[in-house]
């Protein structure tokens, strides 16, 4: 029973637990109780979503589990139908430790509308994980959109100086990419409709139909609807040149929202560009790899060479996301085992990590109200937990062997060195790899000014440390970057079959560009 | 229905059937009783006239959902004047609604404002007769007259403020402007009568004005003065386009909608575009219908691809001057005004999808898709519109966009319930907004994935109409960050929130979330066709 509802559960429990507190809000009014509401009810998501593991095994096949199937929509066709495979199952649990985390990062933070707050939290919640079970497309579109909202609020009214600015850029940035992708999500279903008598937005049906050829997307379609899907999924990555909003969202978001948006929200553009762009569209993403790893190239660099110079920790911490996340679609773009799974880990490196920062970076803004590093410098004195936190969290960041970042990026690096999908490959990978070094360079010099030295400010002299519950909230992010760097596999494992699913899928295909893989088989034999 | 009946049997005109205007019939006449209450009661009772044309609204849906479940057999009666179709039977229950809506926003507001309450509730039943008319009527002449209904009861309705200068103007306004546009509409259904004169025989037939008889002529090629039929098309399309404020004909709409009270502009807004979309489908795609394969070299046969096209770059029009001209736009009702036309291009696609069809479950999906788009949009436009009312107080004082300046968490619940409106209108998933916008875009890639030529029309005009969507976020979050993302800085006392008006956004709200989760039933009812049944039986 709950087993088989697990993922309707899921999605569920943080909206009720919202309505809960609106209810609990009207007639009670407490103020302490939200919070402790908000973080009971996504603890219990979070437990929950371990049972995911029980049936996504290590080594498991690329099936989909927990699938959950009922019609919604009839006149339109659209089913509600969700499942978890080896690519969303760590993404669903990312999500729901990242949100009990943050609920505790803003324990005393957020004291104006917490209500609010916190139900806004939850609902985001409930679409964030609506996002990575999906396998209809308009109910993925539905939580895609929905997603947007609550975090709007989030950083238009608990955001910094510019947060009004922030919201709207942020806002009508992703809206525009995802409508597009609404149109192609329906121009899909009336491929199907012509081809294979009845439209559907089912995921599976549409794979299915692909597949073996029943249904064909001709070469101008699909160069279209690539595009309207690409758009959507690189503004929320975000890619270069796309990145524009990322910067002034993370920054002027409260702690919470730059958690949930660098951690959870960048992951929905990466996840989807590997779901539907090269699951559906396979020649299409061949076709366009090179443009792709070109431009994730230019985002490796330029988001590096920008953090370097920023003043502001928390900017820098932002910049280095567009430099990440560029590492990850240059693994999706690779196309080969190694590259993808690199790009799968290095999505979930990425929350850890940079979670991890932003949450850091909260902590002293909440004590000293600047973020500026020429206000701080020699840290390490006063707040000895908190500097070595930023230390490993710093250097997780950069890819340091045995902490996380370093599998993600050495396995990404290692797909695009075997890569065939594009020529010129061991150029790419050797750019990309100065990407590392200039993270290590913004980083460190940051550390420099932040952590160590003398203290040039007397205030920051009279700093307390972090308080139990902010070791604590950092305590489980700072085990997984230690586990996920040492021992990778229970992860891996699971994720393999799902993900070389898709790069089969991507290599083998052949369809209306049917030439092409013909050459990536002789740049196989070469 | 046994008394109409028997007086069917014993009458001599073979062509009548009461039962199947029995809605008009309902509305009509209770919009006469409150005229006669008013007139006869000591002060106007708000309640008494508000409660029974609740009642009278109430009774006309009920008669319509009879008439569509129950069914009345033939297509139409009073030789072919009123038909009975899904169009109007969908099209009849949304006027109904809006103006059920339009009832409860006035009550509380009529006496706040010291207006005759039993004045404003005939009028307002009156205007729904005009459209429901309009929505039922076979024939260029019913809808004409459907329109002079609905018209002159809101040009009264819009100068209802009589003391308030605003209020005149927009009244005078829209009577000038209105009768203009009826003006072009009369002389285009009068050029079509004359063009569809035809040959038959030795001797010449009269034209007609009947949408069924004209669209088989057209269909035949049997048309004497094609290029009369050209410019009454024209005319027709310029007199239809004024009443749904499509630009290039919009032009009074913002003054008229900042003008008129506001419970009378929410009603505007919605009905009669609604109505006004009835009618226009019934007369282009009935009228003047896709001619296919016998299309003969006669041009008469053409006039499907002009107006096609027309409606095409109409609909483009529409949405981008509407969304953009909202952006800059400082008073909140005037933003809306700049919406509803933006949200007429909108279903202007649905509607082209419509023409475009080829077969008729194509056709039969766009239309609904239209009727389900101005469901959708009566009802997150009318709960809007009454968060509006409440926030504008007395003599519509506070409708600027500064008035709303950090009220968010003053008056949570006015402030959300106005944020889940617009964020429903910008369309947003989860609420009817998104739901309307797929069905409506949906209808129109539908037609362009079959359509023989041109296909890449459709898809231009979708992805306009989605574009225009993302501009259309700027203005509808702006009023949510001037509500609250900024702080408030002069006094503000919170609004009471009368019962009616609770009532009112309740049932918005609800409305909002039902559609926008569940459209299934709705949508498919839309689709369903009158059942073939009973009345017809009982009656003839």
């Amino acid at each position: 029973m709950l087993q088989d509802n697990l993922l309707t559960i899921l999605i569920l429990l943080p909206t009720v637990g919202a309505l809960a507190l609106i209810g609990h809000g009207l007639f009670w009014k407490r103020e302490n109780d939200y919070r402790w509401i908000a973080l009971l009810f996504s603890v219990i998501t979070f437990a929950l979503s371990l049972l995911l593991l029980t049936r996504v095994g290590e080594n498991s096949d690329a099936a989909f589990r927990f699938e959950q199937k009922t019609l919604w929509i009839g006149a339109i066709g659209s089913y509600y139908h969700l499942g978890v495979d080896g690519m969303s199952l760590w993404l669903v649990i990312l999500t729901t430790l990242l949100v009990p985390v943050s609920i505790l990062s803003s324990w005393n933070s957020i004291k104006k509308r917490a209500l609010s707050f916190y139900v806004f939290m939850l609902i985001l919640e409930s679409a964030m994980i609506g996002v990575f079970v999906s396998l209809d497309l308009l109910i993925f579109y539905l939580f895609f959109e929905a997603s947007l909202v609550p975090m709007f609020f989030m950083i238009g009214i608990w955001g910094g100086e510019r947060r009004i600015y922030a919201a709207t850029k942020f806002f009508i940035y992703t809206a525009v990419g995802s409508l597009l992708m609404l149109v192609g999500i329906i121009a899909l279903y009336y491929i199907h409709q012509q081809q294979a008598g009845a439209g559907t937005f089912d995921y599976l049906t549409l794979l299915d139909a692909l597949k073996s050829g029943r249904v064909v997307i001709t070469e101008s379609s699909a160069f279209w609807i690539f595009l309207a899907f690409a758009f959507a999924f690189c503004i929320k990555v975000p890619l270069w040149p796309l990145h524009t909003w990322l910067p002034d969202a993370h920054t002027e978001a409260p702690t919470a929202g730059s958690v949930i948006l660098a951690g959870v929200l960048l992951k929905m553009g990466t996840y989807g560009l590997l779901r539907f762009n090269l699951g559906l569209m396979p020649e299409m993403a061949r076709r366009f790899a090179p443009y792709f790893v070109v431009l994730a190239i230019i985002g490796i660099i330029y988001g590096a060479l920008v953090a370097m110079v920023q003043p502001d920790v928390k900017r820098l911490v932002a910049y280095s996301s567009v430099s990440h996340m560029g590492f990850v679609v240059l693994g999706i773009f690779s196309f080969t085992e190694q590259g993808m799974q690199g790009a799968l880990y290095q999505m979930l490196n990425h929350g850890v990590s940079t979670g991890a920062l932003f949450l850091l970076v909260g902590m002293i803004y909440d004590r000293r109200h600047t973020r500026q590093i020429s206000d701080f410098g020699g840290l390490a004195t006063p707040m000895p937990w908190f500097s070595t936190f930023f230390v490993i969290a710093s250097l997780s960041s950069i890819g340091l062997p045995f902490l996380n970042g370093f599998v993600g990026e050495f396995l990404i690096l290692l797909g695009t060195w075997l890569s065939t999908g594009f020529s010129y490959n061991w150029v790419a990978t050797m750019i990309a790899a100065t990407g590392v070094i200039w993270a290590a360079v913004y980083m460190l010099w940051m550390l420099q000014r932040v952590v160590f030295g003398r203290i040039r400010h007397g205030e920051n002299a009279r700093l307390s440390d972090l308080n139990a519950r902010e070791v604590g909230l950092l305590i489980p992010l700072l085990i997984l970057m230690l586990v996920m760097g040492v021992y990778p596999r229970p992860f891996l494992s699971r994720s393999r079959e799902s993900v070389v699913a898709v790069q089969q899928r991507v290599t083998k295909s052949t369809g209306a560009a049917g030439s092409f893989s013909v050459e990536v088989q002789e740049n196989k034999q070469r | 229905m046994n008394f109409f009946a028997v007086a069917l049997q014993a009458g001599t005109s073979p062509d009548i059937n009461f039962p199947l205007i029995l809605p008009e019939m309902i509305v009509c006449g209770v919009a006469v009783l409150v005229m006669f209450l008013d007139a006869f009661m000591r002060r106007s009772q708000r309640w008494v006239t508000g409660g029974l044309s609740l009642l009278g609204l109430a009774a006309g849906a009920a008669a319509t959902i009879w008439l569509w479940t129950r069914g009345a057999g033939s297509l139409g009666t009073f030789n072919g004047m009123i038909v009975l179709d899904e169009i109007r039977l969908s099209f009849t229950l949304v006027v109904i609604f809006v103006s059920a809506l339009t009832v409860l926003l006035s009550v509380v507001w009529v006496e706040g404002e010291h207006l005759p309450a039993g004045e404003f509730h005939s009028l307002l039943l009156f205007a729904t007769s005009g459209m429901m008319l309009m929505a039922s009527g076979g024939d260029l002449v019913i809808i004409f007259l459907g329109l002079e209904i609905l018209s002159i009861a809101t040009y009264v309705m819009c100068g209802f403020r009589r003391t308030d200068l605003r209020s005149n103007e927009s009244s005078l306004k829209y009577f000038i402007l209105g009768s203009f546009s009826s003006a072009f509409l009369l002389y285009g259904i009068a050029l079509v009568y004359g063009a569809t004169a035809t040959v038959r025989g030795s001797g010449v037939v009269a034209g007609t004005t009947n949408i069924a008889q004209i669209g088989e002529r057209v269909m035949a090629g049997d048309i004497m003065y094609p290029a009369l039929l050209f410019a009454g098309a024209a005319f027709m399309l310029v007199g239809f386009g004024f009443k749904i404020a499509t630009a290039p004909f919009h032009v009074w709409t913002p003054d008229v909608y900042e003008g008129a009270p506001t419970p009378v502009t929410a009603f505007m807004a919605a009905g009669p575009k609604a109505a006004g979309f009835a009618s226009f489908l019934r007369v282009f795609i009935f009228g003047f219908p896709f001619v296919g394969a016998v299309a003969s070299a006669s041009s008469a046969t053409n006039v499907h691809d002009a107006w096609l096209h027309a409606l095409a770059i109409l609909a483009i029009i529409t949405m981008s001057v509407g969304n953009v001209a909202a952006i800059v736009q400082n008073n909140v009702k005037r933003m809306l005004a700049y919406s509803s036309i933006a949200h007429a291009g909108y279903a202007l696609v649905g509607f082209v999808a419509a023409g475009a069809a080829t077969d008729a479950t194509q056709r039969a999906d766009a239309l609904a898709a239209v009727a389900f788009y101005m469901l959708t949009y009566a009802v997150m436009n009318l709960g809007a519109f009454a968060v509006v009312t409440l926030i504008a107080r007395q003599n519509d004082r506070r409708t600027e966009v500064e008035d709303y300046n950090g009220i968010g968490f003053r008056a949570p619940a006015l402030s959300f319930t106005l944020s889940i409106f617009l964020l429903s209108l910008l369309g947003m998933p989860l609420t009817a907004g998104f739901i309307g916008k797929v069905a409506v875009f949906a209808s129109a890639l539908n037609v362009g994935s079959s359509a023989p030529a041109a296909s890449s029309l459709y898809t231009i005009l979708v992805v306009i109409g989605v574009l225009n969507t993302a501009i259309s976020a700027y203005y509808y979050l702006r009023l949510i960050i001037v509500m609250f993302f900024r702080e408030r800085t002069t006094e503000w006392a919170v609004p009471r929130i009368p019962a009616s008006m609770a009532l009112v956004l309740v049932i918005t709200i609800l409305g909002v979330f039902y559609l926008g989760l569940f459209p299934g039933r709705v949508l498919d009812a839309f689709k369903r066709k009158p059942a073939s049944g009973a009345v017809t039986q009982i009656a003839r």
